[in-house]
């Protein structure tokens, strides 16, 4: 008789492999709308505080990643897009990668509770929770409509941001939540039209598997009717000034157009690559104009200063 | 060398006699082979543990700068003085 002990491989992860568990990608878009959360908040924060706060919804951000991860590794490794994530590839174990992203999110909740506010603090473990659970864990292999209401936690970090400064929430921070939450469906299904057989194969239920082309571009130009106006409504309501204005104006027709591009689009995906892509900077274009118009140079060191 | 005539008494008087049956000794069993316990880590298994150990020291490093940082901004001087209870009482005239 043999007597055969198991035991764990040691594992062969290296730093990079966790930072890639933590999508830095995601993460740094997180950051940023985050930082002009804080940064356009009323009242002064300490600059310590504000990188504090910073660096622990940055943390919680990658700490959802990494469980998005550990819970989707099936799905990423049927998806080319995907396979060559930290997992499917077989450089971190999904235990690991489960442990890991537990571990981040504890700390970055409760130290954004100790160092800088309660509600910031609920609002970064609610972010997470609505991410893993709600998106990944319930959605994501469940419904169409997936990216809508999980964009809500992609939507929560300039809440976060702002609520980090005041302790508090108010109308501005409500609708910068609602641009990115009305930008998620346009940017997501751009990309799943032209990644839809990825999808298919891994069993994922995203609207163009479901309900087909046509009617994600007209889906994708009905949510570009919402997001363009919202785009603008900070400076039709007084939040922002006319940089910001004409930037959302400009930007919001450039995206308007090129959902309709996509939308009479019948041949290839070349219009759904081209609304991708611009809406990566749409996004980014807007939050840096609200930063920009919000204060000078000199303001924003006034707004950090002690 | 014992003859046919010898009795089983007489070889019992010979110094080469043999004083008590000796049955032959089984061969030494031979040493088993060491068998390794636990995990053998190869070099590039080491690699990766080692980077991932300074990578956990040097975010527990700046976690730790981190909290005094904040905590000398929340305090502010009021780290030298210490919490109320333990100042001196002030008596009024």
């Amino acid at each position: 008789m043999s007597l055969t002990v198991a035991h764990a491989e040691p594992s062969l992860a290296g730093v990079g492999d966790y930072i890639e568990l933590m999508k830095p990608r995601v993460m740094s878009l997180v950051v940023f709308t985050a930082l002009v959360g804080l940064a356009v908040a009323p009242g002064h924060v300490n600059p310590v505080i504000g990188f504090a706060a910073l660096l622990c919804i940055t943390v919680g951000a990658g700490a959802a990643g990494a469980l998005n991860m550990w819970y989707d590794a099936d799905i990423d490794a049927a998806m080319a897009r995907t396979a060559g994530r930290p997992i499917p590839r077989g450089r971190i174990k999904p235990g690991e990668a489960a442990g890991f992203g537990l571990t981040l999110a504890a700390f970055s909740v409760v130290s954004l509770g100790l160092l800088v506010n309660v509600l910031a603090a609920v609002l970064l473990a609610f972010t997470i929770f609505f991410y893993v659970v709600i998106y990944t864990m319930w959605l994501k292999r469940s419904t169409p409509q997936n990216i809508v209401i999980g964009g809500a936690a992609g939507a929560l970090p300039p809440m976060i941001g702002w609520a980090a400064v005041t302790g508090s929430l108010a109308i501005e921070p409500i609708l910068l939540f609602l641009i990115i939450f009305f930008w998620t469906p346009p940017h997501f299904w751009a990309l799943s039209l032209y990644r839809a057989e990825d999808y298919a194969r891994a069993g994922v239920p995203m609207l163009p598997v479901v309900a087909g082309d046509r009617e994600t571009r007209r889906w994708i130009l009905f949510y570009t009717l919402v997001l363009a106006p919202l785009g603008v409504a900070p400076w039709a309501l007084g939040y922002a000034g006319p940089i910001y204005g004409a930037a959302a104006l400009a930007t919001g027709a450039a995206m308007l157009a090129l959902a309709l591009r996509v939308r009479r689009e019948r041949v290839g995906h070349t219009a759904s690559k081209q609304l991708f892509a611009f809406s990566i900077l749409y996004l980014f274009l807007l939050f840096a104009m609200l930063l920009i118009d919000r204060m000078s140079l000199g303001g924003l060191f006034a707004h950090f200063a002690a | 060398m014992t003859t046919a005539r010898d009795t089983i008494s007489e070889i019992g008087k010979r110094a080469d006699a043999p004083r008590f049956y000796s049955p032959p000794l089984a061969p030494e069993p031979e040493p088993e082979a060491k068998q390794e316990i636990g995990i053998r880590i190869t070099e590039q298994q080491l690699r990766a543990r080692r980077s991932r150990s300074i990578a956990i020291a040097l975010a527990l490093g700046a976690f730790v700068l981190v909290i005094f940082a904040v905590t000398m901004v929340r305090l502010g001087s009021g780290v030298l003085t210490g919490p109320d209870y333990m100042r001196p009482a002030q008596t009024s005239k």
